[in-house]
């Protein structure tokens, strides 16, 4: 099926980087690394966020040129002015972010770029058709991309790769945005393509993944290599001490502060698709008490995104009560549900979290533009915000230069620890925290774990919703899974593995006992149910 | 050699429905309109309707539209919007006028090809390399468009014309009709049967009096679709104005895609200049002669949906209205306001099939209103009348944009690395 079969024979290595170094206006991302992939092997790069390897990845695919150092492929000494410098020496790049135009078709996004290859016509639809077998793609290429599942889209970027003839094949974050299953999906992929030959980089911060996967692993810390190691000896404990130098925080939380005292009551709670056809929300029940965090698991798109959104006021509810501390909030708008004690953590902060033009005082008064210290009477009271900005700006340990920055001037991290500090102002009852640590470093991480678990041991009720599961099972008193709208199992995160989890979320039933399906059964018969 | 695949649950993607060919829609739909404008002549007793007079107005009208709306096009599949059509139309008529009074009305299409690119290069300089926001700049254009041909229609044309607001008139192009299909037409239009007539009619307009402008206009339209969605050219160009992140990772020139579809945009906006100055009721340029279509245009692409055939219903239905308005004043537009009332009643029974109450409820108000609006009145009074084009673009505008998908990077600044 490939030319080349040949691993680990004492051929030139596939890629080799020696002494590169990268600098930018007052940091340097890389300093002095060394990489040498062999061919046709999985080689793993691990590291922190903000450890220098998205730099090292964008040097070797020609984005950025390095300052020093010289790059080697397939044993001769090449230098990359582009990104297509790369490919034509058979190198490809999965972006983690996907460069995808929705609007167009799968073969349209293939095809992009490299029309000189077979054109745009049916000779490129039979080729891509060809090689979609390869990546474990089953749709026509005349579909829409914004039809596809997440799985699918990183499939069509693999098989972009693949069309341009890239035999070295970087994986820049892939399981970020997968469920278990769908890494598992995404390993045996790889693999099968390893044994036609193909060489890929893959980078990740995900040790367990690393060490499933990877046949050899660089350490990358503070922008240089700090070590290799065998993924078949190392200890997930030992490369993450090569990584950040010192103990990695925990999500866990040791002892239940759950109380009586019930503060969010979500009953029957409906919503239907805009054009009716099929409900988002079907029928959903929920408590959540003062002093329990309660996780909802589920593959993104099953409705956990609509819940939070409906709890806030920004969707209306087709039918069902929302009540918070016994008052009926189920008319109230969005700004008065706040204002009665709910903090909400956006699943996106760019979009519904901050204004990333503005000052981080100015982001402060947001959603508080009608309570103290953020507002007087009818006036906005600007001092206020400023201090109290202040506050969150130490407490919160937000690193910046001051806080009439604009937010986009922070980093993911400090963005986000300035809207969890923000959104634990004011005393809230009920704080919904959507993928609260989504692309966030380790520190900000550890720090927004803390907050929570301190704010939960003061009597706070948290409803957490999160893709990263691990993160779920620590933080969480009770887990619940969302499958189609519904909540279909409880899960109990003392005993729950990330796989029973993964398992529940995909529909595939329970396969532990320490996942309990609610309603009458799983599968077709909630779809049933769901229909009538 | 991935034997796991098929065992694993598989999240499928969503099911496509089975689609009707874009084809036969736009023939249903055409059909479904003829239909329409013939039981409202034949209820109402206003062959003019779908008279081949009409019609002729209807497609020199529909002409300038239709041109501004593929500008339009160009650029907005680009991720460029342009709202400053407008102006490079008028930069057009400017240019049309200037050449075609001088060396023929080739001549004149050239130029105002040329003077509306000029506009287009400049809104690209400011909104591709500047980074300006697209609203603004295309303001901009469309008041320097006005002031610019002002000051240079004081200069050059006032010695020729006496008039600061008009220039020497413009020689016209020859037209031909197809003349023994013209004749056997008009005699079924002058049958006054019912659809036949009405087809007929609209048929031998579409035939008489035809300009090579009109021919090159509806060449540019099936050429636009071809360049955009069947060339390797149009594929980068598109994919530049959905995502041109991705489009620049792969090599893709996001910047020169850009430019050159502002470009092509301007020239045709321009050339929708010329379809006006060359229009043979009035053969020259006027101050103020675009009157909003390049606005028009605009919004007929909008309600097309960005696609060169939605944007054909658009100009028609633009044209129609303004040269119904044109040709038979205020009786016949109210005639229309009869057939609106049919159309709404379809819709009706449509969303009650579908179990819209609250559309449709929305529908029989208006319906009903409508229809009160036809009977108190003799005639719809003059003043209005002129603007039945606008208030037409209202309203469809209202309804028909609930649906539409623009490209994703519209009118978003692109900045490189």
């Amino acid at each position: 099926m490939s030319s080349s079969t040949s691993v680990g024979t004492d051929e030139h290595p596939a890629v080799v980087l020696t002494g590169i170094t990268k600098r930018f206006p007052g940091v340097v991302a890389n300093s002095d690394v060394h990489l040498t992939v062999r061919r046709g092997e999985v080689h793993a790069l691990c590291g922190e966020n903000g450890a220098g390897k998205s730099t090292l990845m964008k040097i070797l695919y020609g984005m950025q040129p390095p300052d020093e150092g010289t790059i080697e492929v397939n044993g001769e000494q090449v230098r990359f002015r582009t990104p297509s410098d790369a490919i034509k020496a058979g190198i490809g790049m999965v972006h983690q972010h996907f460069m995808l135009a929705d609007n167009l078709t799968v073969q349209e996004n293939v095809v992009l770029g490299a029309e000189a290859l077979h054109g745009i016509g049916k000779k490129a639809r039979a080729r891509i058709i060809e090689l979609s077998g390869r990546t474990g793609l089953n749709v026509d290429p005349g579909v829409l991309v914004e039809q596809l599942g997440v799985a699918d889209r990183q499939r069509v970027e693999i098989l972009k790769v693949l069309y341009r003839g890239a035999k070295v094949i970087i994986l820049d974050e892939p399981t970020a945005v997968l469920v278990p299953q769908e890494v598992s999906e995404l390993f045996d992929t790889v693999r099968g393509m390893q044994e036609q030959g193909y060489t890929f980089l893959f980078i990740s911060h995900k040790l367990d993944e690393v060490r499933a996967i990877a046949d050899s692993v660089t350490v990358i810390r503070r922008g240089t290599t700090v070590g290799s190691a065998d993924p078949k000896t190392v200890s997930s404990r030992q490369l993450a001490e090569m990584m950040v130098g010192s103990e990695l925080p925990s999500p866990e939380t040791r002892e239940s502060t759950v109380t009586d005292t019930v503060v969010l009551d979500v009953k029957g709670l409906k919503l239907m698709t805009p054009d009716g056809s099929r409900p988002i929300l079907d029928d959903v029940d929920m408590v959540v008490r003062s002093g329990e965090v309660v996780g909802i698991a589920g593959v993104e798109g099953n409705g956990q995104t609509e819940l939070v959104e409906t709890i806030m006021g920004m969707r209306k509810a087709g039918s069902g009560t929302i009540t918070l501390q016994d008052q009926d909030i189920t008319k109230l708008g969005t700004l008065a549900r706040r204002e009665a004690g709910i903090g909400y953590v956006p699943e996106d902060r760019h979009r519904h979290g901050l204004l990333l033009t503005q000052p981080l005082w100015y982001n402060r008064i947001l959603g508080y533009q009608t309570r103290k210290p953020t507002s007087k009477g009818i006036w906005l009271d600007t001092d206020g915000a400023k201090k109290d900005t202040e506050r969150i700006v130490a407490d919160f340990d937000v690193r910046t230069p001051g806080i009439d920055v604009p937010a986009a001037a922070l980093s993911g991290g400090n963005q986000q620890k300035l809207v969890v500090g923000r959104e634990l102002s004011g005393d809230p009852v009920l704080l919904i925290a959507s993928h609260p640590t989504r692309g966030v470093d380790v520190g900000a991480q550890a720090l927004i774990w803390d907050e929570i678990k301190r704010a939960r041991a003061a009597g706070l009720a948290v409803l957490l919703i999160s893709a990263d599961l691990d993160e779920l099972i620590g933080l969480s008193d009770t887990i619940k899974v969302m499958l189609r709208g519904r909540l279909v199992a409880d899960a109990d995160p003392n005993t729950v593995t990330p796989e029973d989890l993964g398992s529940a979320m995909t529909g595939a039933g329970a396969t532990s006992a320490s996942v309990q399906e609610t309603g009458t059964a799983h599968g077709t018969a909630v779809v049933e149910e769901g229909e009538n | 050699m991935i034997s796991t695949m098929e065992e694993k649950p598989h999240v499928p993607a969503a099911p496509r429905k089975r689609k009707v060919p874009g084809w036969a829609v736009a023939m249903l739909g055409v059909a479904g309109a003829i239909a329409l404008l013939s039981i409202t002549s034949y209820q109402t007793g206003f062959p003019q309707l779908t008279s081949s007079g009409t019609t002729q107005t209807a497609v020199r009208l529909a002409l300038p539209i239709l041109l501004a709306g593929l500008g339009g096009l160009w650029a907005e599949r680009a991720g460029v919007v342009n709202i400053g059509l407008e102006g490079m139309m008028i930069m057009g008529t400017w240019g049309a006028a200037w050449a075609g009074y001088q060396w023929g009305p080739w001549a004149a299409l050239v130029a105002a090809v040329v003077f509306g690119s000029l506009g287009g290069l400049l809104h690209a300089i400011a909104t591709v390399t500047f980074g300006v926001n697209h609203i603004v700049s295309g303001v901009a254009i469309n008041l320097l468009g006005a002031g610019l041909t002002k000051y240079l229609s004081t200069l050059i044309f006032l010695p020729l014309s006496n008039n600061p607001r008009q220039s020497p008139p413009v020689q016209s192009f020859d037209t031909f009709s197809v003349a023994g299909l013209g004749d056997w037409l008009g005699e079924l239009e002058s049958g006054q049967r019912l659809f036949i007539s009405d087809v007929a009619g609209i048929l031998r307009g579409l035939v008489t009096g035809v300009s090579p402008l009109t021919m090159i206009a509806i060449l540019l339209l099936p050429l636009s679709y071809y360049l955009l969605w069947r060339t390797r050219f149009g594929l980068r160009l598109r994919s530049v104005g959905e995502n041109p992140h991705a489009a620049d990772s792969l090599g893709v020139k996001v910047y020169f895609h850009k430019y050159v579809a502002v470009i092509v945009s301007g020239g045709l906006a321009g050339l929708g200049g010329a379809a006006l100055v060359l229009n043979p009721g009035q053969l020259s340029y006027l101050e103020g002669q675009t009157g909003g279509r390049g606005y028009i245009g605009l919004a007929a692409m909008i309600f097309g949906n960005w696609r060169p055939g939605g944007l054909l219903g658009g100009a028609a239905l633009f044209g129609y209205a303004d040269g119904l308005q044109l040709r038979s004043g205020g009786e016949t537009v109210l005639a229309l306001v009869y057939g609106v009332v049919l159309l709404l009643a379809v819709i009706v029974v449509w969303q009650l099939i579908r179990r819209k109450w609250f559309s449709a409820a929305a529908a029989i108000v208006v319906a009903v209103l409508m229809y009160l609006l036809y009977i108190s009145l003799d005639e719809i009074p003059s003043e209005f009348v002129s603007y039945a084009p606008h208030m037409v673009t209202l309203a469809v505008l209202a309804v028909a944009s609930q649906r539409l998908r623009m490209p994703a990077a519209d009118g978003l600044v692109y900045r490189r690395g």
